[in-house]
């Protein structure tokens, strides 16, 4: 069963961080990755630039879709990236969960649908396997 | 460059439809993913099971980790999938976007983070090689 992650916090607090500094989280998110992919869960992950890099589309059928500045929500928090991990159930989704480096966040986790019955396969790639 | 297309929009609205109806949308949608595949764009995508499935990990470094029910966010509009596309810039992803197969929503669309200069690189392409799903 695949899960995703959705990794959501405050915008920013990166800024005044040393190389240093930002190494030390760089390493911890990598050794994260690292452990998922060794595991054979990891299918996909991003981090996604801030949020003044987004565009938003309404779409209504019938109607043109209209392109905007800026993310769907202008709220304090927002999503910052996301993963997507093969599990065996959702206890083993939330120790990945906990498991996530972040400084201060949330992480929503939820199951994807599952649209074999309907005879429709998910396209996305199965783990990737770990370089030898 | 990769793009992220997070698919927003009100849940529900599926409860009435008919067994017909909802071929008709699972073609569009697989319409959509096959296009993206052909044309090399795609790199994953799902759509998600309602939120109340979902659970949500709240706590930072050092901290101790608390688990509640439900989404991050009780509000009426909710991610219900997302798509990683490979696109040459942001126009293209907007097209995307546009010709997504949504019935009533809002796609966010955001460039995601490029984390080679720190010597960082994607598991994908890193010597990792993807398996078939």
């Amino acid at each position: 069963m695949m899960y995703v992650l959705a990794l959501i916090s405050e915008e920013g607090g990166m800024e005044d961080a040393t190389p240093e500094e930002m190494k030390a989280v760089m390493d911890q998110w990598d050794s994260f990755t690292k452990k998922s992919v060794d595991d054979g869960s990891f299918i996909a992950g991003e981090a996604l630039q801030p949020t003044e890099s987004a565009s938003t589309v309404r779409i209504k059928q019938g109607e043109e879709a209209v392109v905007s500045d800026g993310p769907f929500a202008e709220s304090k928090e927002q999503l910052g990236g996301f993963y997507l991990l093969e599990c065996k159930d959702l206890d083993e989704a939330l120790e990945y969960a906990k498991q996530i480096p972040f400084q201060d966040g949330w992480v929503e986790v939820r199951p994807v649908m599952d649209f074999t019955e309907l005879g429709y396969q998910s396209y996305s790639p199965g783990p990737v396997k770990a370089a030898a | 460059m990769r793009f992220m297309l997070t698919l927003v929009g009100p849940e529900g609205g599926y409860e009435d439809i008919t067994p017909d109806q909802i071929k008709d949308e699972m073609r569009n949608w697989e319409a959509f993913g096959k296009e993206a595949t052909d044309a090399g764009a795609f790199v994953a995508g799902e759509g998600l099971q309602p939120t109340e499935t979902a659970k949500t990990v709240r706590g930072g470094r050092d901290e101790e980790k608390v688990v509640t029910d439900g989404p991050f966010a009780e509000t009426k509009e909710q991610v219900g999938g997302f798509y990683v596309l490979e696109c040459k810039d942001m126009d293209e992803a907007l097209e995307w976007a546009k010709r997504c197969p949504i019935r009533d929503g809002a796609i966010e669309v955001r460039p995601v983070m490029d984390y080679a200069e720190y010597g960082f690189e994607d598991p994908a392409e890193a010597g990792a090689t993807p398996s078939p799903s």
